[in-house]
């Protein structure tokens, strides 16, 4: 591709990953089949159904949407980069503790938009964490186990951010 | 065959008390998805791997005159181009696995040849370094089109005045027409007390999973040997179509399906980007992919439900229903695809009720649309609808409440097993139990109670209820050979011994989300009396499981259980051979118990299976009459097919004026029989339930009459629910054991689906019968129900039956 491409340095789930990228490939293409890491999917490369969604620079952001190009210099975190060894977060536990999830296509867009509300000033109602995560699409659970496991995580690290002793 | 059990293996009672059914374990499937360690086909790259595009017809119906691919070919990157012409020459039409019983074939091709028949159809693919340069590819291929006369709708598809769509093989568009009667239906619906007709349209919609379709094909010629890494929730059958359109035997041939990012019915068979993806990777000799973009995904991968039901039903006054008939077409599409249009709504027309004398027939029409096939409910939500709205109807009519109406008509727990009129015999149930609890459950009795007035907001609020009878399962292949079924019913397992104690379970069922192998390790750590997490399953690999059906039709536990169960068995059996070797004690007094083999009657003589594996593994310490190794393969067939049942019941507000509503409440009552993981059923349920209302609420693939084109196609036309969207919805199970299964299951994957459209429909006439709103038509939309509105008001104006309109409606009737 020749003058077609353009490199770029980032970090992805901490480790510095320099690239050379075509200038039409999206962010999504390039996470999954440059640097390898497949736990981020696509599900329409139309900014509808969310399931790319990844953090870059602590916003979640909808990968298809992004170019490859514009990831230069950014922090870039996606599913791998959660759990830790072997093992799973407590965002991914509570995932498992509501079987928030079936065939998992959807799943790691669902965590990455999740873990960027964990800093919110207050843990979000039910009603509020339905709106936040209609921007991914899951055709499986019918959403019951993810608002659930929502609420357990946000409950927990909203508050704890706080400082907030308050228990439900 | 062994000198220490008496009796076939099957026949042997498991251990009484379960340990492991019956629980909400964590899913076997979770920590790889979690992680972001699934494996579907894209994220797999292979070396050397090239990538396919497929070009498509833009009309919906169109003569191909000629293709000129001389610019693309030229093309930095392209590697390979296929046209019609040479499909035809390197393959066979794709073959149906569920034909329509006295359909012809129609000879469905992976790539169009001189017509077209709906827009998306194949028509060329092109195969290069990227799915980039092949896109760009597409578009530098010239193709002449000829547009021809079109039709879309299932109905006028079957005047005299549509276009012929396959004039080669048929003399119409109707594919053929399938009638099954009991009775004298139509003598008693002369002389009833009442008849009342009905017309339903269902919409079209589809099926959607998050991962499209995909398939990457490698092939080997010197090893002979076809590698498919597919997105399909059948290997085995996947196989086999491949092997018989591309003209390979089936042992050269592997399909491996990994993790799947859902299916529901869209992914059951071969599509023909599967034979366009093989027949590029045999010209190439290097790994060819294909993965599906959601634009495709609308218009190549089969649609679901599109069907008119015109129902007639004959009533005494008291609300006895006497007779039923259902003429219902449903749309095939312009192809004949693996699962073809809906078949189920025969089987199941008549619902929970006795009524002996009925009638159905269903027509399958062909249409310049994308190929129909199966979908989550299969004919079963669509009749539903129909029927449930119909019976609330008659009980406005009779002035009867439309509860007591199907309370009276239900069939008891006494009157099963029932045949009905396709010949299918429901098995067990309470029907009007999970009436009840459905009821009570949205305080029903109050509802009716309460005086017909609108709320402080303006909205009057309904009630609705719609109950259910599913087939789930298949009846013995007997069944389904009489109706051309190109699989068994019949599933199987594999289980072999691990040095570490633990143990593999190999399997077809290829996991799409349905938590399989969770439960399949359920059953086997539960029948073994092993610990659930020395079960390792392997699934979806047809070089790595015993031949099998696949994980379709609500089926898949009513018979991998009888399948896990047998081998669990066998595989006990010869366990407890060794172990009794060893132990110097009879097979009989033994017991396992987690990783130890224990006599039962002292526990303190035990040895590990840890120790008994690996004597049967290396052939060493093992009775001189055994060969060594521990594996165990079982096939199980069932007898019958286990239906399961239930109510929904729903209260809708709705305004009067604008036709906006909304579902306040939503309660389901359902019986799968035994639940083997409470969890997964609840999944299951929830998940159904929220795709059958997007199909209710919002979900409609429309076509322009005039133009053939999809009018919504795109993630921006087509409504799929998000969270924000759902209502409120409980769930309520009843336990009915089914007597044709082991472990008394019932299927589950699929019921959810059925009963929203009619429940929310029977809510909204409901809060509206002062002004007789009928619902006729899907998807429910505001709109719908103001045009419903207007209808009414007009005729209730024209016809002048206002008095009548007033009267209060459901009022039982005397006596």
């Amino acid at each position: 591709m020749g003058t077609n491409e353009i490199e770029i340095t980032l970090q992805v789930n901490g480790e510095e990953v320099n690239a050379d990228v075509p200038v039409r490939m999206h962010a999504a293409d390039f996470l999954r089949h440059r640097v390898g890491v497949t736990g981020t999917h696509v599900g329409c490369e139309q900014g509808v159904c969310g399931n790319c969604t990844i953090i870059v620079d602590g916003r979640a952001v909808k990968s298809c949407l992004m170019l490859a190009a514009q990831l230069e210099g950014t922090q870039v975190q996606t599913v791998e980069g959660l759990a830790a060894g072997d093992q799973l977060n407590e965002l991914q536990e509570a995932f498992k503790r509501n079987h928030a999830l079936q065939c998992g296509y959807c799943t790691p867009g669902f965590l990455m938009l999740i873990t960027s509300l964990a800093d919110r000033p207050s843990p979000p109602s039910r009603d509020e964490i339905r709106e936040e995560i209609s921007g991914v699409l899951c055709r499986c659970t019918g959403y019951e186990g993810i608002i659930r496991a929502a609420e357990e995580y946000l409950l927990k690290t909203c508050v704890a951010k706080n400082g907030m002793e308050q228990l439900p | 065959m062994n000198e220490y059990v008496s009796g076939n293996a099957s026949q042997r009672q498991r251990k009484s008390g379960s340990e492991f059914i019956g629980r909400s374990l964590p899913r076997k499937e979770d920590d790889r998805l979690l992680r972001g360690d699934g494996r579907f086909v894209d994220d797999i790259d292979l070396a050397h791997q090239l990538e396919m595009a497929v070009g498509r017809c833009p009309f919906p119906h169109a003569r191909i005159r000629a293709i000129d691919v001389s610019r693309a070919s030229e093309m930095i990157g392209v590697r390979h181009i296929l046209v019609g012409s040479d499909v035809k020459k390197l393959s066979e039409p794709i073959q149906v696995l569920r034909p329509v019983p006295g359909a012809p074939p129609l000879p469905y091709y992976a790539l169009a040849q001189d017509v077209a028949v709906h827009e998306g159809q194949a028509v060329v693919s092109v195969v290069a370094t990227s799915r980039a340069i092949a896109e760009d590819a597409i578009e530098q291929i010239e193709i002449d089109y000829e547009p021809l006369p079109h039709v879309v709708d299932t109905l006028e598809t079957l005047s005299d005045a549509a276009p012929l769509l396959h004039p080669d093989v048929l003399e119409s568009n109707l594919l053929a027409s399938n009638i099954d009667s009991n009775g004298k239906p139509d003598a008693i619906m002369a002389e009833a007390d009442v008849v009342l007709t009905g017309r339903f349209r269902i919409n079209r919609v589809t099926a959607f999973p998050m991962e499209g379709r995909a398939v990457l094909a490698s092939w080997r010629p010197g090893a002979r040997e076809l590698a498919v890494q597919s997105s399909t929730q059948v290997p085995h059958l996947v196989r086999k179509q491949l092997a018989e359109s591309l003209r390979l035997d089936e042992g050269e041939i592997r399909v491996v399906a990994s993790d799947v990012g859902g299916a529901f019915g869209l992914k059951l068979g071969a599509y023909p980007e599967d034979i366009l993806a093989c027949l590029h990777a045999m010209a190439l000799r290097h790994p060819v992919k294909w993965v599906e973009d959601r634009m495709e995904h609308f218009r190549a991968s089969t649609h679901g439900r599109e069907a008119v039901h015109d129902f007639a039903v004959a009533a005494e006054r008291t609300g006895r229903i006497t007779a039923l008939t259902n003429n219902y077409t449903t749309d095939l599409g312009g192809w004949n695809s693996s699962f073809g249009s809906a078949q189920l709504s025969s089987v199941v027309f008549t619902g929970p009720y006795k009524v002996a004398d009925a009638r159905v027939k269903r027509s399958v029409a062909i249409t310049n649309k994308t190929p129909i096939g199966a979908y989550r409910g299969y004919g079963q939500p669509e009749v539903n609808f129909a029927l449930e709205v119909l019976v609330d109807r008659l009980a406005r009519q009779l002035a009867i409440d439309p509860y007591d109406l199907r309370a009276m008509n239900m069939l008891k727990p006494t009157d099963l097993p029932w045949r009905v009129p396709s010949g299918a015999i429901y098995d067990s149930g309470d029907y009007l139990q999970s009436l009840k609890i459905a009821a009570d459950a949205v305080d029903y009795t109050g509802h009716r109670a309460r005086p017909r007035t609108a709320r402080a907001d303006g909205r009057l609020v309904g009630v609705g209820l719609s109950s259910f009878v599913e087939r789930t399962g298949y009846a013995s292949a007997r069944f389904l050979a009489n109706r051309g079924s190109q699989f068994g019913a019949h599933e199987s397992v594999t289980l072999r011994a691990n040095r570490s104690g633990s143990i593999d379970l190999y399997t077809g069922v290829s996991t799409f989300g349905q938590g399989s192998e969770t439960a399949f390790a359920q059953i086997c750590a539960d029948v073994l009396g092993v610990d659930y997490e020395k079960i390792h399953v392997h699934a979806g690999d047809t070089a790595a499981s015993p031949l099998n059906t696949g994980a379709f039709a609500s089926r898949t536990l009513i018979a991998a259980a009888g399948a896990i169960n047998k081998a669990a068995l066998l595989f006990r059996e010869r366990t407890f051979k060794i172990a009794a070797a060893i132990l110097e004690a009879s097979p009989a007094d033994l017991d396992i118990q987690g990783d130890v083999v224990v006599l039962r009657s002292n526990h303190a003589r035990a040895v590990s299976t840890k120790e008994i594996f690996r004597r049967a593994i290396l052939g060493q310490g093992i009775p001189a009459s055994d060969a060594p190794g521990l594996e165990a393969t079982a096939f199980f067939e069932p007898t019958d097919a286990a239906f399961s049942f239930g109510t929904a019941a729903s209260v809708v507000a709705v305004d009067p004026e604008t036709g906006e509503f909304a579902v306040e409440r939503f309660v389901m009552v359902h019986d799968c029989g035994k639940s083997v993981n409470p969890m997964l059923v609840e999944g299951q349920v929830r998940g159904a339930l929220v795709q059958g209302l997007g199909a209710a609420l919002g979900e409609e693939l429309r076509y322009d009459r005039e133009t053939g084109q999809l009018l919504s196609g795109s993630m921006l036309d087509y409504f799929v629910p998000t969270a924000a969207d759902i209502p409120p919805i409980e769930l309520l199970h009843t336990e009915v054991l089914s007597p044709v299964t082991t472990f008394g299951v019932r299927g589950v994957g699929e019921v959810g689906t059925i009963p929203p459209a009619a429940a929310i429909a029977n809510a909204i006439c409901d809060a509206l019968a002062e002004f007789g709103v009928e619902i006729s038509e899907l998807p429910l939309t505001p709109e719908a129900v103001w045009r419903a509105l207007r209808a009414a008001k007009t005729s209730s104006s024209l016809e002048n039956q206002s008095e009548k309109r007033k009267t209060k409606p459901y009022e039982h009737a005397a006596e």
